[in-house]
């Protein structure tokens, strides 16, 4: 009952921006709030660990409360949410690249090639294989199967044409099936 | 949704373990830090630096130490060495995202600032204001929690960072805290104007205020989470806080230019708003005259917290001087002496040396001290000049003479023969903002509260001349108000500041001073003749009549404004007149400058604390959108800070910032329950195990 009696307080994200626009701290804390999850699982494929995850979201949110005041897309909060993530993501990833490539490219060799899986840890597994693609695959992979959203929507996400995500789908497929190939062999 | 349908749907379903609390807290912290630090500008690199050396710590590690090496120890035993050196460099050298531009989906983002000017700016504060600031440099160290807030409101370019910084630390301080039962602070109450009709009292008589201790007050009081008091809230000194930029006179023969304008009123769309703003002349460098200070501080046990803050404030004071001005020093706490005699500014060491060491002690003889501080100013009295004792104190004078009007009556008496007096009001809780006024008024000087070494330098550093340098004195103002076109007014705050209408040509009534550089507004909100809003019903039985009956000439006009004042060294007035006409009129309050608009989101927000019926209607949320929209430049950010004290007093009229809670921010939550089971709505959305009804 009384969480009915919040949920029909509730408002609306288009309102909550437009208060933290104005610096109202405690609306951008509940919108932050309402959307942190969301940002940190793709946080989370993005980088396939929690810390990482962790930090990304973060950041995501520093640049949400510093960019806030000039957002005007008023429908568009997730889209552009999509877009802070997986650019703090790479500036993130740019960051490691050099320092923790060896060990990822470990991880991942460890993981597909390893122990046999269960169901759950083969979905890991391809994770882990679509970390190492390159970045626009691996984006357009996270947004397309990850998020479920259509090639148009990650292309608005990613600020290219609809084409051009489908042959980035496309490509990853390609890879991503002789991965799946080595992972059933062992 | 055109969902792929293949083998590799199975990327959904992958678990993604959920994060940490902290790690939500703190992002959310951080995201709260970055909208206040500002506008379109980056955080300061700063701001991020070192932020997150545990997690890089435990990412490292991770991501270093999988299985591989545990399974395999001769190889771990050989490279832990390394890596361990490694691991180290690499925390001290890696600070994520801290050189990368930021990409932020096309907003658009400041040039990164180095943190050299940051650490400068540290190093200085460090170096110049001891305990109080120490918290300062610590801050920079501190993560983004709820005390890292303070750390990142920092803002980068602008002109200077040390004063933001310093308002933090001083903020910081827990002891700092005062509950608001155990609030010792002294105010003097007083009603709001209220509605007037325009037959029976055409003329309204007030001196004017160029004080801003209000603000400040309002400012702490918010700050510390608790709603002003009413009585503490003086509208006219909130709206003087601010600078506006108002056209001022040419030249010093007219000491000040008046601006009035007549728009319609945000808060009720039947009345319009008077705005009368007033700018004195700014004194050039060459023109001041010489100054003779005498310092009178007071350094009673109460002030222990603020000689810090003190020194540096006379610091700040003392570098704004000439080398021919001279500076004396008085404190009184116990018994009053005299620590510097009348010296030279150009003798900077001595008087630092002086200010430096200041103890405290004992409890305060004001009245002793107040006396000894005049008969310094006499001394080195200089004609012509600005001969003037400024007083800080908290302001308990608990010795000698302590009732206000004895004290009243010497700093009247030294004000004729040319000495007047300044206060500034420090420290928390137990400060009289009563007896500051009273003094403060009755010695033609202003009174100022000093809360951090950021409102030391609005005052002393930005303001120096105005704060120092009167252009004119005894300034009253009277507006006449014409029946036949205005039916009603009020006049919003000034309410210590009343005169009788009488006073208005008496020259031997005192009133409030304008420094060089001045500005000072005056907001009335009138009610048109046959407006719907009109409050006040007609006589059945007669009208007072005024003698400026329907017929006679100026009918036209709203109202008649007439300030009257003195030279700094005259003693007879003289008198401005200027008619408020129809050439007045803008047509939409959007039309209205930066600075009008942005003056009545002051008035209004000020009118909301003080409960004023009439500014019941408008919300916190509109007051804020008119003051964002007439932000302007406001290169020392005075004007975004009044937007977050106007949330805070939304949230907190609202119940949202009761007991430090957040989760009700977004709802209509009336009371508090505690989450005991699983919480599958998300009410308890800061996981402390309390959430909204």
């Amino acid at each position: 009952m009384k969480e009915i009696l919040l949920e029909e307080g509730e408002v609306s994200d288009g309102e909550l921006i437009g208060r933290a626009r104005l610096r109202d701290e405690a609306a951008l804390d509940a919108l932050i709030k309402r959307h942190y999850d969301f940002v940190y699982r793709v946080a989370y494929r993005w980088s396939g660990n929690r810390v990482d995850a962790e930090d990304i979201a973060q950041e995501v949110c520093v640049r949400l409360g510093r960019a806030i005041r000039g957002f005007k897309g008023n429908g568009a909060l997730k889209s552009w949410l999509y877009t802070l993530t997986l650019n703090a993501a790479r500036d993130l990833a740019r960051r490691n690249r050099r320092e923790t490539a060896k060990a990822e490219a470990y991880a991942v060799h460890e993981g597909i090639f390893g122990e046999p899986h269960a169901a759950d840890d083969l979905a890991e597994a391809l994770w882990a294989a679509v970390r190492q693609l390159p970045d626009k695959q691996r984006e357009a992979v996270l947004l397309v199967y990850g998020e479920g959203l259509s090639h148009s929507a990650a292309a608005e996400t990613m600020a290219c044409a609809e084409a051009t995500v489908s042959w980035h789908i496309h490509e990853a497929k390609k890879r991503l099936r002789l991965a799946m190939r080595s992972l059933e062999e062992a | 949704m055109i969902m792929a349908k293949d083998e590799f749907d199975i990327l959904r379903s992958a678990a993604v373990p959920a994060p940490r609390a902290e790690a939500r807290a703190r992002a959310i912290q951080a995201a709260l830090v970055a909208l206040r630090s500002g506008e379109t500008s980056a955080a300061p690199q700063g701001t991020r630096r070192g932020l997150r050396l545990t997690t890089r710590a435990i990412r490292l590690w991770s991501g270093i130490m999988p299985k591989n090496l545990i399974a395999a120890p001769a190889l771990a035993g050989l490279v832990a060495l390394p890596i361990a050196g490694y691991a180290t460099f690499h925390l001290l050298n890696e600070r994520p995202f801290a050189v990368l531009p930021d990409q932020g989906a096309g907003m658009p983002d400041s040039p990164q600032l180095a943190g050299r000017k940051e650490q400068d700016a540290l190093a200085r504060n460090a170096a110049t204001v001891s305990p109080k600031q120490e918290i300062a440099p610590a801050l920079s160290k501190m993560r983004v929690t709820s005390d890292g807030r303070r750390e990142s409101q920092i803002r980068p370019g602008e002109v200077d960072n040390s004063k933001l910084m310093a308002d933090q630390a001083a903020d910081a301080l827990p002891d700092a805290m005062t509950q608001p039962e155990a609030n010792r602070d002294r105010v003097a109450d007083f009603k709001s104007n209220r509605v007037r009709s325009t037959l029976e009292e055409p003329v309204s008589t007030f001196s004017i205020d160029a004080d801003t201790a209000s603000y400040s007050f309002v400012r702490r009081s918010l700050k510390e989470g608790v709603l002003p008091q009413a009585d503490t809230v003086r509208v006219e000194e909130m709206i003087n806080y601010f600078p506006y930029g108002w056209k001022g006179p040419a030249e010093a023969s007219a000491p000040f230019n008046s601006t009035v304008s007549v728009m319609p009123t945000p808060w009720n769309d039947h009345t319009k708003l008077m705005h009368i703003a007033i700018k004195g002349y700014d004194l050039k460098p060459e023109e001041r005259p010489k100054a003779n200070l005498v310092f009178l501080i007071d350094v009673s046990g109460s002030m222990i917290e603020e000689l810090t803050l003190l020194r540096s404030t006379f610091r700040l004071l003392v570098g704004k001087l000439g080398p021919d001005d001279t500076i004396s020093i008085v404190t009184y706490a116990g018994e009053a002496g005299t620590v510097l005699e009348p010296t030279r500014a150009s003798e900077r060491a001595k008087i630092l040396q002086a200010i430096d060491a200041l103890q405290p002690g004992g409890s305060t003889a004001g009245e002793a001290g107040i006396q000894e501080a005049y008969r310094l100013a006499e001394k080195s009295f200089v004609k012509g000049g600005v001969n003037r004792v400024m007083l800080a104190t908290d302001g308990d004078f608990n010795l000698g003479q302590t009732d206000d009007d004895d004290l009243k009556r010497i700093i009247e008496e030294k004000r004729k023969s040319g000495v007047f007096l300044s206060v500034f009001g420090f420290g928390r809780g137990n400060l009289n903002d009563r007896m500051m006024q009273t003094i403060a008024q009755s010695g033609n000087g202003t009174a100022v509260y000093i809360d951090t070494l950021a409102a030391a330098e609005k005052v002393l550093v930005e303001e120096a001349s105005s704060t120092l340098f009167p252009i004119a004195k005894d300034v009253k103002i009277q507006v006449e108000f014409n029946p036949e076109k205005v039916s009603e007014y009020r006049h919003i705050g000034y309410e210590t500041r009343g005169h009788n209408r009488e006073d208005f040509n008496n020259d031997r009534i005192d009133a409030g001073e304008i420094g060089s550089g001045h500005a000072v507004t005056a907001i009335y909100e009138i009610t048109p003749k046959s407006s719907t809003a009109t409050v006040i019903h007609d006589l059945r039985y007669g009208q007072a009549k005024t003698n400026n009956a329907a017929g006679v000439a100026n009918t036209d006009e709203y109202a008649f404004v007439k300030i009257r004042y003195k030279l700094p060294d005259g003693d007879v007035s003289k008198l401005i007149t200027t008619p408020v006409t129809s050439a007045n009129d803008l047509s939409s309050f959007a039309v209205a400058g930066d600075d009008q608009r942005f003056s009545v989101a002051v008035a209004a927000f000020g009118q909301k604390l003080r409960d004023a019926d009439q500014t019941a209607g408008m919300s916190y949320y509109r007051i804020a959108e008119i003051a964002d929209a007439a932000r302007g430049a406001d290169p020392f950010g005075y004007r975004a800070e009044f937007l977050s004290l106007v949330w805070r007093a939304s949230a907190l009229e609202s119940g949202h910032l009761e007991n430090g809670h957040v989760d009700c921010a977004g709802g209509k939550g009336t009371g508090l329950v505690a989450v005991t089971s699983d919480d599958l709505y998300d009410l308890d959305r800061d996981g402390d195990g309390i959430a909204c009804k």
